[in-house]
């Protein structure tokens, strides 16, 4: 009895010591959203960014153009078109516990627009706004899960 | 004399039997040096004492009585019950499981993996509460506003049209 309670402990510590070990992977999110003030719609997969957008622009409309679910691997580029010739490159270039760093560039015709470096844990989000696009403009919602 | 030895023949067995009183006794040994019947029957009396110890004697000495011996170990271990202490020590004797040494390899790895692994498990990092932060940002082409919103768990980077000639880096 005592050597199966000891070999469980051993294997629990093992266990809890694994995920430590291994290469992180960090699961991002990029929605690709074109807010404008035409119009009220709010596009129903938004509603979990509906609050934030609501309290931080004056916009009354918020449309979902893309939803694109990317997987980090350290030092591992991923890209997503966004809009008109323009990409967001992410690039995971660290990760200690419940925060990921990323690299993040936005491209315009293979030109730079925005190189950006931000920290990012689970349950929060980057958004990157601003350039015009139609009636309104472009917003990238960045969101990780780890 | 035949009374005598009538009535000392009455007491030979309670003198045989050390069960006579000192009065008896002394009655008895005066007679017997004098009395060759009375004497005679106390030797066979012996005898028959004797015919009957041997036996019983030698069996006794064969039989070992294992039940009697598990009866008194019984008694001994119910009798002595271990302290606290001593039933923690004998929990924790961890002899029996370093006489298997297939887990040294394992405590060794353990130790090992431990040992590699503290520095990260013990490295101070940022708090889940902490917003997110923004490293750097720069751009060639836009103005750049950061703004981080700690209780909507929100940073936004905006950028605006830059004005001719100028360029941000912040």
């Amino acid at each position: 009895m005592k050597n199966k309670i000891l070999s469980f402990v051993l294997v629990l510590i093992l266990f809890s010591l694994l995920p430590s070990l291994t290469l992180a992977q960090v699961q991002t999110r990029v929605r690709v959203i074109q807010a404008s003030n035409v119009g009220k719609a709010i596009d129903p997969s938004l509603r979990d960014l509906h609050d934030q957008l609501g309290s931080l622009f004056n916009f009354t409309s918020y449309r979902l153009l893309r939803d694109e679910i990317v997987i980090l691997s350290p030092n591992q580029p991923a890209s997503v078109s966004t809009h008109k010739g323009r990409s967001i490159e992410i690039t995971q270039v660290g990760f200690q516990r419940n925060i990921a760093e990323l690299r993040v560039r936005i491209r315009r015709d293979g030109t730079d627009i925005l190189n950006t470096q931000v920290r990012l844990s689970p349950g929060r989000t980057v958004l990157i706004g601003g350039p015009k696009h139609g009636e309104g403009v472009v917003i990238l919602a960045l969101s990780a899960n780890f | 004399m035949k009374d005598s030895c009538s009535s000392i023949s009455q007491l030979l067995e309670r003198y045989f039997d050390r069960q006579a009183t000192d009065e008896e006794r002394s009655l008895v040994e005066r007679h017997l040096p004098i009395c060759q019947t009375c004497h005679e029957r106390l030797t066979l009396l012996e005898e028959l004492r004797k015919a009957i110890k041997a036996p019983v004697d030698e069996a006794l000495k064969e039989e070992t009585f294992p039940w009697v011996w598990e009866k008194i170990e019984r008694g001994i271990r119910l009798g002595k019950k271990p302290s606290w202490q001593e039933s923690v020590r004998s929990w924790l004797d961890l002899s029996p499981l370093l006489r298997k040494k297939v887990w040294i390899p394992a405590v060794a790895t353990a130790i090992v993996l431990a040992l590699v692994a503290s520095p990260l498990l013990f490295k101070k990092t940022p708090s889940l509460s902490a917003p997110s932060v923004v490293e750097y940002v720069e751009s060639q082409t836009y103005n750049v506003m950061v703004y981080e919103a700690e209780k909507a768990k929100v940073t936004v980077i905006w950028l605006f049209e830059e004005m001719e000639g100028e360029s941000t880096t912040s």
